[in-house]
């Protein structure tokens, strides 16, 4: 059956007689599944595992493709890092950086200096490491999506959001440390400044609801804005790429689609190199804007 | 070719219509996208705890420690090269100062010896003029003294010539009133002249 048709990506032509699905073909590269499919070895299935019970909740801890990627961006992250930060504490005060290093090294001192000291202020040096590390490693996710075989974890809203869980977490933590009970509480319950008795009550009582939905909103529109990105960006080269096959049995015009496609999807490429950069930047960008500005509330 | 066209408009309009109910009748499909697996925000969780973990304790803190080691040994370096700028503009003020100070001592050196000279020679002049004036006077009283000399003996020789002459006369024609006359009135001449102080 597979012969008889073109040579379709995944399963997706076994399993429709050989007419090809777009909207199947996008799900199968976008979607979290329990394969990983490798080149020459085909479909590898991963292992199933009983959901655990955490905190009351039924949790399937099974590894699945987005956790597979999701390992392999860190291991990347680290080996990178680790050379990067060997190389520059081998190279000295004395000689000039240069290479792979260098081109880290100056990301590294762009976010430090531009980002965490710039929006956090005064005792910006202990979140550093957390921004670079949420930079990076969301970088490494996004880059793993342009990679043939690989794939975003960025682009699963369960990660987006376990992330913005983290900023979210150390915003508050943070924020309450530096504010003081009373001070963080005033982030939570608010009246204006000047209002007196009952009108002050009534301000927290209208305030209060604001001030909460504004703490939960802002990692919300954190994980959102990662996750659809990262989304849309391959949603659209797949749909482009699948047009060619969508198309594959036209006599002519499948040769014109097929070109049209293939330029298509090669800028949106470079674009999405771009995107995969701009997004982990913004998140680290406004990961260090929410815990600066919870730093500075009064 | 206008067919083929065609039928890639219906086809791409069908795609698009069927392509979101079709998956999402399958196995959760579509609706799956925005369904948050919480085993894998587990997963991201630990994941980043670790790596942030790992990464803080071998990456950041020695890329940071490096980093900031470059930064103070670029910035002695900057603060070095100012402090040496400074002391080599100390250093070409106080040239300066010391060329400006040699340039005035010559000045001054050059002005006290052309006064010195100017005095030397004035003094040599005045000197000059004195011994000359001096010269002159003893030359001009030499002079004298030799035309007083001169005067006498000239007169001595004067009278010599006299004596002899009158002798002569005297051989020759004492005799007569005239000649005895003639003598008479030149002794008297010479005793008139005599008496200016020639004989003295």
């Amino acid at each position: 059956m597979r012969g008889a048709s073109l040579p379709l990506p995944g399963a997706t032509a076994q399993e429709h007689g050989g007419e090809f699905d777009l909207g199947e073909m996008l799900a199968h590269h976008i979607l979290n599944s329990n394969t990983y499919e490798l080149p020459l070895i085909g479909a590898v299935r991963l292992p199933q595992w009983d959901p655990v019970a955490i905190a009351g909740l039924q949790v399937d801890l099974s590894p699945t493709k987005h956790v597979v990627l999701l390992l392999l961006a860190a291991v990347i992250t680290f080996v990178t890092i680790l050379g990067a930060s060997r190389t520059v504490a081998a190279q000295g005060v004395d000689r000039a950086p240069k290479g792979l290093a260098n081109a880290i090294e100056a990301i590294v001192v762009f976010l430090r200096d531009d980002l965490c000291k710039e929006y956090i202020g005064h005792g910006y040096q202990r979140f550093v490491p957390l921004i670079l590390t949420l930079f990076f490693f969301i970088l490494a996710m996004n880059l793993l999506g342009l990679v043939p075989w690989g794939g975003s974890a960025t682009g699963n809203l369960a990660v987006t959001a376990a992330l913005a869980l983290v900023t979210f977490v150390v915003t508050e933590v943070a924020g309450f440390f530096k504010l003081g009970p009373k001070g963080y509480l005033k982030t939570i319950f608010f009246a204006p400044p000047g209002t007196e008795g009952a009108v002050k009550y009534l301000m927290m009582a209208l305030m209060t609801p604001v001030e909460i939905l504004g703490k939960i909103v802002k990692p919300f529109a954190l994980a959102m804005r990662l996750f659809a990105n990262m989304t849309a960006g391959h949603l659209l080269i797949f749909s482009l790429l699948g047009f060619i096959f969508f198309f594959g049995d036209l006599a002519l015009g499948r040769w014109f689609i097929a070109g049209g496609s293939y330029i298509f999807v090669s800028a949106i490429l470079v674009l999405e190199l771009l995107i995969a950069m701009i997004q982990a930047y913004i998140f680290a960008l406004l990961s260090a804007v929410f815990i600066g500005l919870m730093q500075h509330e009064h | 070719m206008t067919s083929a066209f065609f039928e890639t408009g219906t086809r791409l309009s069908a795609a698009v219509a069927g392509a979101l109910p079709s998956t999402a009748a399958e196995e959760g499909g579509w609706s799956r996208l925005f369904s948050v697996e919480w085993g894998l925000s587990v997963w991201t969780l630990l994941t980043f705890g670790t790596l942030l973990a790992l990464l803080a304790r071998y990456a950041w803190k020695p890329l940071m420690a490096a980093l900031d080691a470059r930064e103070r040994s670029i910035q002695s370096d900057i603060d070095e090269a100012g402090r040496q700028r400074d002391k080599a503009e100390a250093l070409l003020a106080e040239h300066r100062e010391q060329m400006a100070e040699g340039r005035r001592r010559a000045q001054a050196l050059i002005a006290e010896s052309r006064e010195a000279a100017e005095e030397l020679r004035r003094q040599l002049e005045e000197k000059a003029r004195e011994e000359s004036r001096t010269i002159i006077a003893n030359a001009r009283r030499e002079i004298e003294r030799e035309r007083d000399a001169a005067i006498v003996q000239l007169r001595r020789e004067a009278v010599e010539v006299a004596m002899a002459a009158a002798s002569r006369l005297l051989e020759e024609r004492i005799d007569g009133e005239r000649d005895r006359r003639l003598v008479m009135d030149y002794i008297d001449e010479l005793s008139v002249s005599g008496e200016g102080g020639a004989w003295q």
